[in-house]
């Protein structure tokens, strides 16, 4: 793994995920990272175990049309008092090939912009696909 | 684990407020209907082992970050609205 690159005033935006990310389950508190040069990928680095740091997208640079359908308990779980204050990121899964890269639209991170609060969503549709390709296939 | 023998349209209730029905049972499978609130996700284990799987995989980044985003901006540029 490369460890990516960080800016060496750069704090990041510390955000807390209460049940962290399925798998880390151990894991809620991260920062949020833009390194040097990385645009429009970001990183999301653990506070608790720094070794690891997921590669995540806003998926609005690759898919416009890409919404989250969140119900209300999911709006009130994050306290989101308006649609506006949601952000989401969606993780990249960067293979040796890096024309393969894929981002996870079935699973997306939810945050309260305000609050700084997030919680990853499952969806089991095939209208959100696991591996959904980021760059042009040829 | 708890184990409990259930008989057709015979259910088990979880935290008072989730059903689990056997709605059917054939030699592929058990059929369950589930009565949960909208706030309890309800998913094949499957889905969440998928992306447990691809988070895995996201913190495995194999090219340099700044690489893989210059594909991107080369790919997406025009439409970048991310800030």
């Amino acid at each position: 793994m490369n460890p990516p690159l960080v800016l060496p005033n750069d704090d990041g935006i510390l955000i807390s995920f209460p049940k962290g990310l399925l798998g880390f389950p151990q894991l809620t508190s991260f920062r949020l990272y833009e390194p040097h040069d990385g645009y429009p990928l970001k990183f999301l680095q653990s506070v608790e175990d720094p070794e690891v740091s997921f590669t995540c997208i806003n998926p609005a640079v690759i898919k416009p049309d890409y919404n989250v359908p969140l119900s209300e308990e999911e709006a009130q779980a994050l306290s989101l008092e308006s649609p506006e204050d949601a952000l989401i990121l969606t993780l990249v899964v960067v293979p040796e090939d890096p024309r393969q890269m894929t981002t996870n639209l079935a699973g997306p991170l939810v945050l309260n912009g305000k609050t700084r609060v997030g919680y990853q969503i499952v969806f089991s549709s095939e209208k959100f696909p696991l591996r959904f390709p980021i760059l042009p296939q040829d | 684990m708890l184990v409990i023998t259930r008989k057709l349209e015979q259910s088990i209730v979880i935290g008072g407020e989730v059903e689990v029905i056997v709605l059917g049972v054939t030699k592929d499978g058990v059929r369950l209907g589930i009565r949960a609130p909208r706030s309890v996700q309800v998913h094949r284990r499957e889905v969440f082992d998928a992306i447990a799987a691809e988070n895995r995989a996201a913190t495995e980044t194999k090219v340099p970050l700044q690489d893989a985003a210059a594909l991107l901006r080369a790919a997406h540029a025009p439409k970048a609205k991310d800030r």
